[in-house]
């Protein structure tokens, strides 16, 4: 076994599966305070790269402000899908919501491409090509930005969590009832929760986007983040972290090591095979907690 | 006037039972299933084709679903993998010889076996964690049917299908075709019909409701889920090879990806969970609402002389199709089925006026 | 207006209705030329620019008068690669009478093949659809009209013999995305290695290709002589990026006839200059019929999209296809001058076409009864950093290799579709 390939591969393998975690960051931060999976975390992903593109390239805006306008944007999006679609699903079975979620994605992947430009985007992020040499192992730049950006993304959620907002939002999680009772804003929180989860798939899709092109096929980072977000446990964020990479982990080896065996393509099996032997073996994910029903 | 109650007596359990008690509804029944019949030559080629055809075919889909998902109360992304493997499996069976009959019931039977295995390691846990599980499920049928020449077909990857015959006709021409798709729904439907006043529809239905007081009271739930998921794995894949063989007339494995998934999942929740019509609507809304939309936005774009790029033009439809779906969820959850219930209680009584709500 | 149950139901019943009416006034002199293709799913990175190519030469023709007085009609339409909504458009399409159908799209080539073959009616698969349809003896109303998956990769790996002068020993790498297209090449590419004497190695990516980190420093450690990327859309771009970050050169490398102009922006413009690609007919705005349309149809503003597309890759090639259709009705009228129009008619006119350049847009292409493909041959361009440079004349290569591997297919498909 080609060791400089296995630990090129493995460490490329991790700072992918750490920006494929920022889109499974959202997930786990919906499903943490209201209990639902969105399936269009893919979607709101891809649209926050073509408003990337649109503030950078449409309106002239540089860089540094087109990102936080972006940003802001998608954070605004992400409460407002929440108060007007979402709100009106509270006591629907889950199937619904799930259905609903579905139905934004759908609306999202055409309306997106179809008012801004289906063809392929460029969005530079000023990240120079030149690979880095490490001894013999070789790691590009661009991975090495993009990932570090989104574990440190993923970092600061793990402490904003533990901050007071934080705590609010895990009091959310747990019971809302009880919050409500307490005094808790349920409902503020449970929209922050939707917008800052907007504001992760953004900085996904500005980062996959600017490595990529920007369209339509960013709404496929979905399967990945919800093969992350089952491993390391729907609720729990530094789940997230250390499924991140592990996935991205096996998905390079696989790819690496198994598709000549194989005759290629076992990457997208990867995340699927990971999600059922997780819930075969451990449903609850690494770090997730046991739902308990009460009769 | 038109519902007339009056009069209607049931002197045993077996009359009270009927599926449809009131004589109107029976005619109704009698209508639409003359109207169908009669399709091939009262409605033009076009229609039977474009239309009916694959209306009649992912309804049965969209029966097969809803007995999973309304009936038992699980949840399934990954139909259109059932679908697949029911299809790959006739497709194999009528190349190598085998007759049509045996052939479908083959597709069925390899579809509700893997989808019973799947079903078994997927039933540890619920909803949401089942429908990841299913998604899975999904993409590994996809990638075993791509990767495995000998189900794939190889480097053409599309798989004709050769001249068949179904109890003794060949299957040809869009008279046959139209008939053999009728004749699988129809037994689909009274199967689906009939499901829930059968021992095992009730089970299902205990299930479904809460399923840990259906343990107490002695129904093994597992056993059940399990058998849910058989008998409808069993249904996707008899459809699957109705579609290959009467509609799409050769099998590839872009047929059958997760948006077939999504699709049917939409047709079965927009038609309304657990209503056998409520599939009918669903699938003839989901499937058609494309469409429609498309001739819509060409017929006014030419009349208005509005230019719109043809990339919006082309995503429109996408687009209206996806917030179709928001709305329909939003306004009315339990779907098309629940519209035309309040429909037929508005008739009911009418002219008279319902009682106040 | 608060969207009650009632407005709502109401208004989508009236949709409907509306919408089940296909109002197109009948005319008397149209051919009517069916393009139902894929706007939104799979295809979005080509069909915008090539359908607006087609568009903008049939109104060219149509502006000088049509031919022999008959306007073409180009009925655009969306099918999302949706099999159920293409057969819709091709069963509507024919009961309008089309002659003609360009479904640009394989997926949905193969599923019409037996419709077409049963309607009679022309189904031209450009650049996609089946590449054994080029035997037109299986396959008589499927026109491919255009070098197949395996003639483009002929002829890439002659022009590396053209520029090696000799192949035995090297290695050559194929990095092509894991679906039936990616793997279409691979047999020629085997045949032909078998002859010539290079090491052939494949890797696939998954599709859509947009992550391809753990593909390209497996071609590093390769160590190929010349790499041949298969993909398209956000494969082909995210191929180029990976390669720039893996340090292979860019003049070693080659794509099949799916990349364009903006590909190159996206990845950035002098970063990939040297890439070589398969070109089936002249970039650019220089050919003749590119300027003529400049001036009489985007000129006049009746362009069927932006100005800036105009003598792109991909709207040449729709230019292309364009042409060789309305050729075809050419053909058909001087042979059968009074019709009567049906797909028969026209497929007449379509295998007659000779020696067709389309005034210096394609390499002369004849075709025959048996031979759909109209010649096979193309040529290599070069990236520049601005343009794709043409680096050899047309030409043909390995076409033997190509047609035994044509045959075999479309024997098979002999024995068991029909």
């Amino acid at each position: 076994m080609d060791l400089g390939l296995f630990i090129e591969l493995a460490m490329t393998g991790a700072l992918v599966g750490a920006m494929y975690g920022l889109v499974a960051l959202g997930i786990v931060l919906i499903y943490k305070t209201s209990g639902t999976a969105n399936f269009a975390q893919g979607a709101i992903a891809m649209m926050g790269g073509y408003l990337a593109w649109l503030f950078a390239a449409g309106l002239g805006l540089p860089m540094w402000l087109a990102i936080p306008a972006a940003v802001a944007a998608m954070f605004c999006f992400g409460i407002l899908v929440e108060r007007t679609v979402l709100r009106r699903m509270i006591g629907q079975p889950v199937i619904m919501v799930v259905m609903l979620t579905f139905g934004i994605e759908l609306l999202l992947r055409g309306a997106v491409p179809g008012l801004l430009g289906s063809a392929v985007k460029r969005l530079s992020l000023g990240i120079p090509e030149a690979p880095v040499f490490v001894g013999e192992v070789l790691s590009n730049r661009a991975y090495l930005i993009g990932g570090g950006i989104s574990a440190a993304l993923i970092v600061a959620a793990i402490v904003l969590f533990n901050s007071r907002a934080g705590i609010i939002m895990r009091a959310v999680s747990d019971d809302q009832g009880a919050s409500w009772s307490v005094g808790i804003r349920v409902e503020r929180a449970i929209a922050i929760a939707w917008g800052l989860s907007a504001v992760a798939a953004t900085f996904a899709g500005i980062l996959w986007g600017s490595m990529q092109g920007i369209d339509w096929s960013l709404s496929l980072l979905l399967m990945k983040a919800l093969a992350i977000a089952i491993l390391g446990g729907l609720d729990s964020i530094p789940g997230v972290l250390l499924a991140a990479v592990i996935v991205g982990v096996c998905e390079s080896l696989a790819t690496g090591f198994l598709d000549p065996i194989v005759g290629g393509g076992t990457r997208d099996i990867v995340a699927s095979v990971i999600i059922v032997v997780t819930l075969m073996v451990r449903p609850y994910g690494l770090f997730g907690h046991e739902q308990i029903e009460r009769v | 006037m038109f519902y007339r109650r009056a009069g209607i007596r049931h002197t045993d359990y077996r009359h009270e039972r009927q599926l449809w008690p009131l004589p109107f509804d029976r005619l109704l029944v009698a209508v639409v299933v003359a109207l169908l019949l009669a399709a091939p030559f009262v409605v033009d080629r076009l229609y039977l084709v474009a239309y009916l055809l694959p209306w009649l075919i992912w309804s049965s889909a969209a029966l097969g679903l809803n007995l999973l998902m309304g009936g038992a109360g699980q949840i399934h992304l990954g139909y259109g993998a059932v679908m697949a493997i029911g299809a790959y499996t006739s497709v194999h069976l009528v190349r190598i010889g085998a007759p049509l009959e045996l052939a479908m019931l083959a597709g069925g039977l390899a579809s509700a076996l893997i989808g019973s295995v799947f079903g078994a390691a997927a039933l540890r846990v619920k909803s949401l964690y089942l429908a990841m599980a299913t998604i899975a499920m999904q993409y590994i049928v996809d990638f075993a049917i791509t990767h495995i020449p000998g189900v794939s077909g190889g480097g053409q990857a599309s798989i004709e299908v050769p001249p068949v015959r179904f109890l003794g006709l060949p299957i040809e021409g869009d008279l046959r075709t139209y008939y053999m798709a009728l004749a699988v729904c129809a037994v689909i439907t009274l199967f689906m019909l009939n499901v829930g006043r059968t021992a095992f529809g009730r089970a299902l239905a205990a299930v479904r409701e809460r399923d840990y007081a259906a343990e107490i009271i002695g129904i093994d739930t597992f056993k059940y889920k399990l058998l849910a998921f058989w008998t409808s794995s069993f249904i996707g894949g008899v459809v699957g090879s109705v579609l290959v063989v009467c509609y799409l007339r050769s099998v590839s494995p872009d047929q059958f990806h997760l948006d077939l998934s999504i699709q049917i999942l939409a047709m079965v929740i927009v038609g309304g969970l657990g209503s056998v019509l409520g599939s009918f609507f669903g699938a003839g809304l989901v499937l058609f609402a494309p469409i429609v939309f498309n001739n819509l936005i060409g017929f006014a774009a030419d009349r208005s002389g509005i230019a719109i790029s043809t990339d919006l033009r082309a995503h429109l439809p996408l687009m209206l199709y996806g917030a179709l779906i928001i709305v329909f969820l939003v306004v009315e959850p339990l779907g098309l089925a629940k519209i035309y219930d309040n429909v037929r209680n508005y008739f009911l009584v009418w002219p008279f006026r319902t009682a106040r709500r | 207006m608060r969207l009650t149950r009632r407005t709502f139901v109401a208004s989508t019943a009236a949709t409907a209705l509306i919408g089940m009416r296909s109002a197109i006034a009948a005319d008397e002199k149209i051919i009517r030329f069916g393009m139902p293709q894929d706007f939104t799913k799979i295809y979005t990175f080509v069909t915008a620019e090539y359908s607006q190519g087609q568009r903008d030469y049939i109104s060219l023709v149509n502006g000088r008068g049509g031919v022999n007085g008959y306007k073409i009609v180009a009925d655009v339409s969306d099918h999302a690669n949706d099999i159920p909504r293409a057969i819709e458009a091709y069963e509507r399409l024919k009961r309008e009478g089309m002659v003609l159908v360009d479904p640009l799209s394989t997926p949905v080539a193969r599923a019409l093949v037996s419709r077409a073959l049963e309607d009679k009616i022309n189904m031209v698969t450009a650049f996609s659809g089946r590449s054994d349809a080029a035997d037109g003896s299986v396959f008589p109303y499927v026109m491919p009209l255009s070098p197949n998956y395996w003639t483009q990769a002929g002829l890439i790996i002659d022009f590396f013999r053209q520029q090696d002068k000799d192949l035995k020993g090297k290695k050559i790498v194929l990095v092509h995305i894991d679906t039936p297209f990616g793997k279409e090449p691979i047999p020629i590419f085997q045949a032909l290695g078998q002859k010539l004497g290079y090491e052939f190695e494949t890797f696939p990516y998954t599709p859509p290709g947009n992550d391809q980190a753990a593909i390209w420093p497996q071609v590093r450690r390769a160590k190929p002589d010349w790499v041949v990327f298969w993909g398209a859309g956000v494969g082909q771009t995210t191929a180029l990026s990976e390669a720039i970050r893996n340090g292979i050169p860019m003049d070693r490398m080659s794509s099949s006839v799916w990349i364009s102009e903006s590909d190159m922006d996206v990845v950035g413009k002098d970063a990939v200059k040297g890439v070589l690609k398969f070109e089936a007919c002249a970039s650019g705005r220089s050919p003749k019929v590119i300027a003529d349309i400049l001036k009489d149809v985007a000129g006049k503003g009746q362009g069927a999209g932006p100005e800036a597309k105009i003598g792109t890759s991909y709207y040449n090639m729709g230019v292309m296809m364009g042409a060789i259709m309305v050729e075809g009705v050419r053909v058909a009228f001087n042979k059968a001058p009074n019709g009567p129009i049906t797909g028969p008619w026209l497929n007449d006119g379509l295998t007659s076409i000779t020696d067709f350049t389309a005034e210096g847009l394609l390499p002369a292409m004849t075709v025959t009864k048996e031979d759909h493909q109209g010649g096979g041959k193309g040529r290599i361009a070069r990236w520049d950093g601005t343009k794709f440079v043409p680096q050899t004349d047309w030409f043909s290569a390995n076409q033997d290799v190509v047609w035994a591997e044509i045959r075999k297919s479309a024997e098979a498909f002999k024995n068991t579709g029909k």
